[in-house]
């Protein structure tokens, strides 16, 4: 993934300055910067949803998020929730189910599901489409510290197995650490990134 | 609600027997008569069909354009901006009014009273439907676009169950504004259905025959209502349920 924001501003305020970065297939980034600096808005530019910025974004693959809420389909099954976003087949949710520690869930809707287990199924989805490259906006930031680190360890875990790119959001440098990411801060208005 | 239906009865046998006025002020029971004689004859049911019909009719054209509307209104500001001024117009016309241009323009035949009532549902279903789009949420719309959901999927299954509330009490407000609308367009300029028998029996002063195929029509809606509607409304909603 080759990422080169030259600049992007709301309402003629400047948000982020110039900023390169060029991730190698596997290669796991921490974005790491106070609340307000515009960590969000980055990761939403390099997901392809916000395209009112001038620059480059180029990712020969597939990118996929975790969002900062599990952001689940209320109305649909743990099942339809991985199979009907991502068109993967029903096995494959089913062994990604397992997996993530959710075996026996597919037909319960999120509401039946603990905030740890929504996440996990959040996190189950990412991986559904075999992404090349992830992006993780502050997923851990409401929960518990036990919880938070059970989803660390299997964030870290199927990245490994599939060898994804990562690029994560977050405020906590322990929570890079334990994924094993370069961290970079995101500093300065408008902001830029530091290694 | 047994109790009070039975007062509303007894209510309405005491006024009668006061008034003893049985031609414009029949009771229950003479009423009754009347429901079982036309009953009987084929009457109540072939007209109460034939309205059933034309409510069914203008429903699914009039929800069909009125969620249709809202969804791309409730979407797009510029359209809405431009569409609102129509809509407040359409929306305060009397229903009278349209009905009576759509029998001119179109002639008294079947397409102008269903054409009359939808035009008379269509702003309102487009207003409530409207305020439903206005309320989808974004962070639904995030995913779709990240997981390049093809348009059919993200509307059947992020969009359109969002929109249910909105669409059920649309379809709920609907039904009961159509069906009256239906028995003024039957009244004004059809030959069938039990608006025109309610004209037949008002120019003969039969209100007894009146008020029976009023009460049928209410209680065909009433068993729409609780025979369709709200087992629709379990099974979309089943989703709310709490963790076992």
């Amino acid at each position: 993934m080759d990422i080169d924001i030259r600049a992007k501003s709301f309402a003629g305020r400047p948000v982020l300055g110039p900023i390169r970065l060029t991730l190698t297939q596997g290669q796991r980034v921490a974005i790491l910067g106070p609340s307000g600096i515009g960590k969000t808005t980055f990761l939403r530019i390099v997901a392809g949803l916000d395209h009112a910025f001038d620059g480059t974004v180029t990712e020969p693959g597939r990118t996929t998020v975790v969002f900062q809420e599990p952001t689940l389909l209320p109305w649909r099954t743990a099942l339809e929730n991985i199979t009907l976003p991502t068109q993967v087949a029903p096995d494959l949710a089913r062994a990604l189910l397992a997996e993530v520690g959710l075996a026996g869930k597919d037909a319960l809707y999120p509401r039946q599901l603990s905030l740890g287990q929504q996440r996990r199924l959040a996190l189950a989805r990412a991986f559904a489409p075999s992404p090349t490259t992830l992006l993780m906006d502050e997923p851990f930031a409401s929960l518990d510290a036990d919880t938070a680190g059970r989803m660390l360890d299997l964030t870290a875990a199927l990245l490994d197995r599939a060898g994804v790119s990562l690029i994560f959001v977050t405020h906590d440098p322990t929570e890079a650490a334990r994924l094993r990411a370069q961290v970079l801060t995101l500093s300065g208005s408008p902001a830029t990134l530091d290694g | 609600m047994v109790l009070s239906l039975g007062a509303f009865l007894a209510l309405w046998a005491i006024v009668a027997a006061i008034v003893a006025e049985p031609t414009t002020m029949p009771g229950p029971l003479r009423v009754w008569t009347v429901l079982a004689d036309e009953a009987a004859s084929g009457r109540l049911l072939t007209n109460t069909g034939i309205t059933l019909l034309r409510v069914v009719a203008a429903f699914v054209v009039a929800m069909g354009i009125g969620v249709a509307l809202g969804l791309v209104l409730g979407r797009s500001h510029g359209t809405d901006r431009w569409l609102n001024p129509w809509l407040v117009i359409l929306v305060n016309m009397p229903a009278l009014v349209v009905t009576v241009l759509c029998y001119i323009w179109i002639g008294l035949n079947e397409v102008a009273a269903v054409a009359a009532v939808v035009i008379n549902k269509v702003p309102l279903v487009t207003v409530m439907v409207r305020e439903g789009a206005r309320a989808l949420r974004p962070d639904l719309d995030d995913l779709a676009r990240i997981f390049r959901m093809p348009t059919g999927a993200r509307l059947r299954h992020v969009v359109l169950p969002q929109m249910a509330p909105y669409i059920a009490g649309a379809a709920r407000a609907g039904l009961s504004l159509i069906w009256k609308i239906v028995l003024v367009v039957e009244f004004l300029g059809r030959s069938s259905g039990v608006g025109f028998q309610i004209h037949l029996n008002f120019s003969m002063f039969r209100v007894a025959h009146i008020l029976a195929y009023a009460f049928t029509f209410i209680l065909v809606m009433l068993v729409i209502e609780y025979l369709v509607l709200r087992p629709l409304e379990r099974h979309a909603g089943r989703w709310r349920q709490d963790g076992h």
